[in-house]
């Protein structure tokens, strides 16, 4: 039974960040109808910045942390600006290619500022044990599912109640009728890019704490996608959810069954889920008048 | 006349191409310079390996163009970056043979993109060095032109796991291997020695490469009751491996294999590391002979010596043996003549690793290995008796 929860609590550590990086992308597609396949490359610069300011600056963890929350924002509104708002009105597709395109040039940028070294990001708080009842998780760990908790509360009051959220559903509806109704789409795509890079970074930042930074980090956008997808593509809240769900059964497979199902335990949920719910589970069905 | 004619024309063109191809024979030097191509990945996780296997071969071209060069010629390495993909491999070959007439070639990246440019490599001739990941299939059966440096990852690993079972005999075994061509040498050089010790083996699993979770089979490496174990990882993977034990409370005997032999690697364990056996057949930067050449690194290289680590070792003995050939050729360079003093290569020291040699049908200088064990307190690798 011992094994069972340990494997469901590390499984939730895991999932918690899949879950962080998968709102990220739930987040841009509500907002723009774009997948960001820079999503991953996008979390890895944050930590790197992180990174970078608590080994030349100070290693405070409230600045390192702020900083690496005004480093995504920052970088999240520089890649709207420079790289996507030119893209208006092109077709989605091509949208698209250019996130594939950006996810090359984040990815390898690593190497030429930085370097491949994996590194330590030691914050002073985050990395050690904390073991109660029998269970161990690192503090970083810890602080993802409280942070993922935070996140989905707040999502859910944003969307629901905050001027910002109710424009952000209405782009996403339909950008044209939010147009005409006096909403900016420029300034919700802004912020949909903003926010995306803030929650994927701080996924990252925690990420980095436990596991360490390196050049491969840019794997994690190959996690966290399927959640979005499980969670459904347009579900910010659900794609949170959903990362837990991956995580614990991609643990779960890892534990009980042969090493090669971990990997795929995941997708193959994905496919049996999206058989039954093809807007995933907690995706909104698109229903269109004929 | 017709025909005359045709076999005229046709006498021509093999002659110009033979031409050429002699010119092509003897290209990649002039009076001044010789350049030497090396294909390694530069950018992307695997670039730790590839930066600084380039950063030897420098420091031994350095050390040779302080001393006047080689027969009067300074040497010079040009690099191309295959981003650790065996097509990219290829082409980096051909630009190299092609379009740089490089004189001689260093490398080449890992075993599945080195291997899958051996018969290229054959074709274009070029004096080759393959030291980053040495693998049986590169001297079996030993082409003329490329000689490989270093030893087996099978025989590392059986090695290292030979030595363990000794010190530690009728203990409980576990084994983590990546699922790719390197984990599957790591699997064998393992299984190699399980069963010549006849190893009580509990647990094997297999991770796919990039994997940063390994909460499940740290788990059941626990669960299994597990007294020794090879985490057969790189370096991210075998951080997170001993990271997630530490967590666990669990403490295996633990061996690493020389990919991810680096010190780095002891500070991001953290004190779990202290312990930990690792195999290897180049000096620790900690031994007398490291600080010998970190020192020399230091001098020649200047701010490029940092982060140098074994694989700047590794490319330091390669560049010496190169260096070493060309200067017995003299000043009538050839490569012809490169290639046959490669093979007459005996005994080369070069302070980093055993002495290096090749011989007639001999294209692997077998390295003798070591067995280290890591001290975290000053993030060293220590040669055990």
């Amino acid at each position: 039974m011992s094994f069972l929860i340990d494997l469901t609590v590390s499984g939730l550590a895991i999932g918690a960040l899949y879950g962080l990086i998968a709102m990220g992308f739930a987040v841009i597609y509500k907002a723009t109808g774009l997948v960001n396949f820079a999503q991953g490359e996008m979390t890895m610069i944050v930590a790197y910045l992180a990174w970078t300011i608590a080994t030349t600056l100070t290693g405070n963890v409230f600045v390192v942390v702020a900083g690496a929350v005004i480093g995504a924002a920052v970088l999240g509104l520089a890649i709207e600006r420079i790289v996507m708002r030119p893209m208006l009105g092109e077709p989605l597709f091509a949208g698209v290619m250019v996130t594939v395109a950006l996810a090359v040039i984040l990815r390898s940028s690593i190497t030429f500022i930085w370097d491949a070294y994996p590194h330590a990001l030691d914050l002073g708080v985050g990395r050690d044990v904390l073991r109660a009842g029998g269970l161990s998780l690192r503090g970083a760990q810890v602080a993802a599912i409280v942070t993922l908790l935070g996140l989905l509360a707040g999502f859910y009051v944003f969307f629901r109640f905050s001027k910002f959220g109710i424009a952000m559903r209405a782009v996403a509806a339909d950008d044209r009728a939010a147009l005409l109704m006096g909403v900016s789409a420029a300034r919700i795509h802004a912020l949909a890019w903003a926010a995306s890079s803030v929650i994927a970074g701080i996924g990252g930042v925690l990420f980095a704490m436990v596991y360490d930074l390196s050049p491969a980090m840019f794997a994690l956008g190959l996690k966290g996608f399927p959640a979005t997808i499980l969670g459904g593509l347009d579900s910010v809240l659900g794609s949170g959810v959903a990362g837990l769900i991956i995580g614990v059964t991609e643990n779960l497979a890892g534990g009980y069954l042969t090493p090669g199902m971990k990997d795929i335990a995941g997708f193959l949920m994905i496919i049996v889920v999206l058989m039954v719910r093809p807007f995933g589970l907690f995706g909104e069905r698109e229903i269109v008048r004929v | 006349m017709l025909h005359a004619l045709k076999a005229a024309a046709l006498a021509a063109i093999a002659g110009l191409a033979l031409t050429q191809a002699a010119a092509a024979a003897e290209q990649g030097f002039t009076d001044s310079e010789i350049t030497v191509g090396e294909i390694n990945p530069y950018t992307g996780p695997p670039a730790l390996l590839g930066v600084a296997h380039a950063q030897g071969v420098k420091l031994a071209f350095a050390e040779a163009n302080a001393e006047g060069g080689i027969n009067g010629r300074k040497i010079k390495l040009i690099t191309e970056d295959d981003g650790y993909v065996p097509s990219r491999t290829l082409q980096a070959v051909r630009k190299f043979a092609d379009v740089d007439k490089v004189f001689a070639l260093m490398g080449v990246s890992g075993a599945a993109q080195s291997t899958a440019a051996l018969p290229l490599i054959e074709k274009t001739g070029l004096p080759t060095i393959i030291s980053v990941a040495p693998m049986p299939v590169q001297w079996t059966p030993p082409r003329k032109n490329i000689f490989v440096l270093g030893q087996a990852y099978e025989e590392g690993v059986r090695q290292l796991i030979n030595y363990l079972a000794d010190k530690n005999p009728g203990k409980k075994w576990a084994l983590v291997t990546q699922d790719d061509d390197y984990g599957l040498a790591v699997r064998d050089g393992f299984q190699a020695a399980a069963k010549e010790k006849k190893l009580n083996v509990v647990f094997t699993s297999t991770y796919k490469k990039g994997q940063t979770d390994f909460s499940s089979e740290m788990l059941r490496l626990k669960e299994s009751g597990a007294e020794m174990f090879m985490a057969g990882g790189i370096i991210s993977e075998n951080v997170a491996m001993m990271k997630e034990l530490e967590k666990l409370n669990v403490k295996p005997v633990t061996g690493i294999f020389w990919p991810g032999r680096i010190e780095a690697l002891l500070k991001l364990i953290g004190p779990a590391s202290d312990g930990l056996y690792a195999v290897d057949y180049v000096e620790p930067l900690a031994s007398p002979a490291g600080k010998a050449f970190v020192d020399k690194a230091k001098t020649l290289l200047g701010d490029e010596a940092k982060g140098i680590n074994r694989y700047t070792e590794v490319g330091y003995a390669a560049g010496r043996l190169l260096v070493d050939a060309i200067k017995r050729c003299g000043k009538d360079l050839t490569r012809a003549c490169t290639i046959a003093e490669l093979e007459k290569t005996k005994d080369l020291a070069t302070g980093v690793m055993a002495p290096i040699s090749f011989g007639p049908g001999n294209r692997f200088s077998s390295q003798v290995v070591k067995i280290m064990r890591a001290n975290h307190g000053d993030l060293s690798f220590v040669p055990v008796d």
